[in-house]
């Protein structure tokens, strides 16, 4: 089925006086021949009579329906779309009584899901800059940037990714994707509750990351070289 | 208006006492008046390495309970003039301190006298807190050993979190003295070296005191090292005081300092 949608333009004219009227559409006649005129107002024969006889395009007495722009009928759509009718509202209901769970119960819990993976989504960053000392414990919820010392008896948490461009005395405890670490030979590092052997880290800058269970540490800047002693 | 400098290190048995003694003698001997407060209540010592035992009758924390003023609570040095004391009660415990109380007495002493030297108590509780609330400046007192730093570590962190000048958005200057370096051993690679130490610290090095035999003497005849003039220890605190008077000394080079001449050519007999 072809379908297509036209914007039309109406003149809309109102019988006063059939005389008038007349003289008026005839004087227009140019104007008027090829549009629609919406006449109202009361119609005598000789009046419809001319406009058929002339002829004009006319309606007389509809009454239009309301247009509304491409911007509130989409609102329209989607409040159609969100509010569920009161029948499939019911009808839910009933199916949750039948499973024996509340139903407002099941929506509560749908609704804390969701919004526990918005906040999972939501990368959260936060750069340091201050040394870390001992005593000294950051939980950090997301990802963090540390451009200065950890210092031996201080303690960092991370959900998300951990980077660290100093030296670590301290403990590490991280549950992200990667963490960045220098040679550390004193820190006490965490990935996922498996311990990293320190002496793994031998690069200047090593990345531990978390592939197929298994963590994996590559190389991310390589020992620098020692000209004078090789 | 008086500098407030609370000497702290976190661990005990660095020398804080020691080195809150000297400092105090050595700021008095550049002609500045000087007061030293012992806050270690409950366990004094600063009375018996100046040598003032006998002379305590008035504590500090009878001064804060308004029992008696400041100046008949205050002991003059017999050394130096410019040097006073104030001893810490014995019989009382860290409990009786209070932020108000503390706040009142360095006040007053702050109009008196150009720098309050104040021996903080070893550990990181109520006693210490109180001592570094008031404080303007810190001087952190470490041994080149992993416990000491830690320690020190910790009691800089607390400084940072705690202090009123803190709080008020400012920052406390924080120096520090490397106490008891045998410069043979760091030579050696066995002793941490005061670099690593900086790096680990980051504070301010105001100086080095190297071990020295004649310190333990010196505090059991309760003569401060200090008038010692050929003891190396007695030497380094004289240049961290004048340090602190602001004069501008270039710091020593301990570690590798050259030894004596003589052990120098028994050395080449060997």
């Amino acid at each position: 089925m072809k379908n297509r949608q036209y914007s039309v333009k109406i003149f809309e004219a109102e019988i006063e006086d059939d005389g008038q009227f007349i003289d008026f559409l005839e004087k227009h006649y140019l104007l008027f021949k090829d549009h629609l005129i919406h006449v109202t107002g009361e119609m005598s024969e000789g009046v419809e009579r001319y406009l058929k006889e002339k002829p004009f395009f006319y309606l007389h007495d509809v009454s239009f329906p309301e247009g509304r722009s491409k911007k509130a009928l989409e609102s329209e759509f989607k409040m159609q779309e969100d509010l569920p009718s009161k029948e499939a509202y019911a009808k839910l209901e009933e199916e949750c009584k039948n499973l024996s769970v509340d139903y407002a119960i099941l929506k509560q819990e749908m609704q804390q899901e969701l919004n526990g993976l918005n906040k999972k989504l939501k990368t959260k960053f936060t750069v340091i800059d201050t040394i870390i000392r001992s005593g000294r414990e950051l939980k950090i919820d997301g990802d963090l940037l540390l451009l200065n010392r950890v210092n031996s008896g201080a303690t960092i948490h991370t959900t998300g990714n951990l980077i660290i461009t100093q030296v670590v005395e301290g403990a590490l405890r991280c549950d992200g994707q990667f963490m960045m670490i220098t040679v550390s030979p004193k820190a006490n590092i965490v990935f996922h509750g498996v311990l990293v052997d320190n002496e793994l880290l031998e690069n200047k800058l090593n990345r531990i990351e978390l592939k197929e269970n298994k963590i994996h540490i590559t190389p991310v800047i390589k020992k620098e070289i020692n000209w004078e002693q090789s | 208006m008086g500098t407030v400098i609370a000497i702290i290190s976190g661990k005990g048995g660095v020398g804080k006492t020691t080195a809150t003694a000297n400092l105090g003698l050595g700021i008095a001997q550049n002609n500045k008046k000087c007061i030293i407060v012992d806050f270690d209540i409950g366990q004094r010592n600063l009375d018996m390495i100046i040598g003032l035992e006998n002379r305590v009758v008035y504590d500090m924390v009878q001064v804060m309970d308004e029992e008696c003023s400041v100046a008949q609570a205050v002991i003059k040095s017999k050394v130096n003039e410019n040097l006073h004391f104030l001893a810490a009660s014995q019989t009382k415990d860290k409990s009786v301190l209070t932020s108000q109380k503390v706040e009142k007495l360095l006040t007053e002493l702050k109009e008196k006298y150009e720098f309050i030297l104040l021996d903080a108590p070893a550990g990181i509780e109520s006693g210490f807190e109180h001592t570094i609330e008031f404080a303007d400046a810190a001087i952190v007192v470490v041994n080149p050993e992993v416990s000491s730093i830690r320690d020190a570590d910790r009691a800089i962190g607390i400084l940072d979190a705690k202090s009123q000048k803190v709080k008020n958005g400012e920052e406390v200057d924080k120096f520090l003295i490397i106490n008891r370096i045998a410069p043979e051993m760091v030579r050696a690679g066995e002793m941490l070296r005061s670099d690593d130490i900086l790096d680990i610290l980051n504070v301010k090095l105001i100086g080095k005191v190297a071990e020295d035999k004649g310190v333990i003497d010196a505090s059991n005849q309760g003569k401060p090292v200090i008038l010692d003039k050929k003891s190396l220890a007695g030497q380094a605190y004289s240049r961290i005081a004048k340090r602190i008077c602001g004069e501008n000394v270039p710091l020593e080079d301990i570690e590798s300092m050259q030894q004596g001449m003589f052990k120098k050519l028994a050395g080449m007999f060997k």
